[in-house]
């Protein structure tokens, strides 16, 4: 659906995006990781043809957003960091200007309009002043405007800066509905959206992209996940139980104080279910096992630094 | 021009849900008024004095004449508030970007936003058709005079306003668009008596009469006093067209930037 190839933009002497190379299959959530500034922005700028590239070639559904970027405009709905409103007008009124302006044809406008206000929530404020809503409405209001020619292709710019942790949430939800029927590039520097959201990250860092993986369910990176096992006291079979399970990578005794074991395994569930049978069944006394968060946040800085981040 | 159309309605409703296009509709029309109430006193002493046989020479065209020319130089005034939102503001409120990423030709853009401010200031001109009403209930204007001056108007303004558009295109800032465009009309004017006043040849351009032809004003006046020539037409027109074109082209090397 999307496919970019030696991507690159300068802002006079400064590289902002260097060599840029990627695609994103259809229906694919695309996560696109980075520190403000890593050209996150300026990537996505290039892909809506906002703005042209220094050199390389980007094409969306087949069609080159230089060459046609009517087509590609067709094609893409596109939240930008801050959202492209007018607070002069009303909620509604903005959204039928979108709508003209994407050729919508006029029977289909309300129709599609209400689509929008419902995809997005925004029943309630339909008749206000955009200048009088709130910042999680205007940027509900800009996603809104992204969806409402139904568009295959969306992209994101950090569509959940600035909202409170219920409004992400809901933001959140939203795109997971959308999974499946739309091809999604969404930018954050956010991790734990990223392993909330995304089938797929890119992680770019200073123009180049630094890593580009898969995300399993588990929300870690490379196939492998970490869990962390509390048990009231730790046998000598039990960590070597642990490691007999296939799927399992690594086991770690942690005793400072507590009885901790950290466990690297593959990703996939029956593996995991596999540990904590055993644990139980070890009568060691389970109080708690969950998933290590920071093996995303970890494997993050370590690409970012160029060195291990705290090890969980 | 489905594109053109969008842009155009939008325009015209951010002019009237803010308080722009009442307050200078409100302030053009009073300052209009005084100057009709001054030119109908004007008409009643001339009146008099030609009674006793004096002031020959001075009809109500004539001063029909001086009435749409201050109309024309207060109009210069009007323009830059009327124009400086156009671009400057989509730059503030980040709305380039959706304006950009939309299916949208950028002449589609220019041409909307030009139409609306053109309209805008149209329509206050129909509304100054009020006072050839009055010189028709209690004078006996020359109709034809009148038509030629609203012509040269009609096209003087869109001139304007395409200069209007063009500066706010270029800066990202509603006060400074609003005094560089009062400044760039007000030279164009004063283009004239400036021209006037220079014999200087460099080869076989003559500075002086360039200069003239340059500002707006000859031409208008040809228009106020009843002619039209080809000339002053094509100016206007080749004028707007241009400015509109400055216009398309930076709003397209925004972009690349």
């Amino acid at each position: 659906m999307i496919e970019v190839r030696n991507l690159t933009k300068k802002y006079g002497d400064r590289t902002a995006i260097n060599q840029l190379n990627f695609s994103v299959a259809r229906g694919e959530i695309l996560g696109f990781l980075g520190q403000n500034g890593a050209g996150k922005t300026t990537t996505m700028k290039i892909l809506t043809g906002f703005m042209p590239a220094t050199s390389g070639t980007a094409a969306i559904g087949g069609f080159d957003v230089l060459e046609n970027p009517f087509e590609v405009k067709k094609k893409i709905g596109y939240l930008p960091e801050t959202p492209p409103i007018y607070p002069e007008l009303l909620v509604l009124e903005y959204l039928s200007f979108v709508a003209e302006l994407r050729g919508i044809p006029k029977l289909d406008r309300s129709k599609k309009i209400d689509k929008a206000i419902e995809l997005c929530h925004l029943g309630d404020v339909r008749r206000r002043l955009i200048g009088n809503l709130s910042k999680g409405y205007r940027q509900r209001v800009g996603l809104a405007q992204a969806l409402i020619h139904d568009p295959e292709v969306l992209i994101l710019d950090e569509p959940t800066v600035g909202l409170d942790p219920k409004q992400v949430n809901e933001a959140r939800g939203l795109i997971k509905n959308l999974r499946g029927e739309k091809t999604i590039i969404y930018s954050t520097h956010i991790l734990s959206e990223v392993a909330a959201t995304c089938d797929r990250i890119i992680v770019i860092d200073r123009g180049n992209i630094v890593a580009q993986e898969a995300l399993n369910p588990m929300g870690a990176t490379g196939g492998l996940v970490k869990t962390e096992i509390v048990v009231r006291k730790i046998g000598d079979d039990l960590r070597k139980n642990i490691s007999s399970i296939s799927g399992v990578k690594e086991v770690q005794v942690v005793s400072n104080g507590t009885h901790r074991l950290i466990v690297e395994s593959d990703a996939r569930e029956e593996v995991i279910a596999e540990v904590s049978r055993i644990v139980v069944e070890s009568r060691a006394g389970l109080i708690r096992m969950s998933p290590v968060q920071q093996a995303l946040e970890e494997y993050y800085l370590t690409l970012i630094t160029g060195k291990g981040g705290p090890v969980a | 021009m489905r594109g053109a159309t969008a842009i155009l309605k939008k325009e015209l409703r951010s002019y009237f849900y803010s308080p722009v296009a009442y307050v200078i509709l409100g302030v053009f029309l009073f300052i209009m008024g005084v100057i009709f109430a001054k030119f109908v006193d004007l008409y009643q002493r001339f009146n008099t004095v030609q009674r006793f046989g004096g002031a020959q020479g001075i009809t109500l065209d004539k001063l029909a004449t001086y009435l749409y020319q201050n109309m024309a130089f207060i109009l210069c005034f009007v323009t830059p508030f009327l124009t400086m939102r156009l671009y400057a503001e989509e730059k503030r409120q980040h709305t380039l970007e959706l304006l950009f990423t939309a299916p949208l030709r950028k002449f589609e853009l220019v041409f909307g936003k030009f139409m609306a401010a053109y309209s805008l200031m149209l329509f206050m001109v129909l509304v100054s058709f009020i006072y050839v009403f009055f010189m028709i209930l209690w004078g006996n204007p020359e109709l034809a005079i009148i038509g030629t001056t609203y012509l040269g108007l009609i096209l003087a303004l869109a001139c304007y306003v395409a200069l209007g558009g063009l500066i706010s295109a270029m800066t990202g800032s509603q006060a400074i668009a609003a005094v560089w465009t009062f400044i760039a009309l007000l030279l164009l004017w004063l283009l004239q008596s400036l021209g006037q006043g220079i014999s200087a040849k460099t080869g076989f351009i003559e500075w002086g009469p360039l200069l003239v032809f340059l500002s707006p004003l000859g031409h208008f006046n040809s228009f106020s006093e009843g002619l039209i020539h080809v000339k002053d037409i094509v100016y206007f027109i080749s004028f707007t067209v241009m400015a509109l074109y400055f216009t398309y082209c930076v709003v397209e090397s925004n972009r690349w930037r």
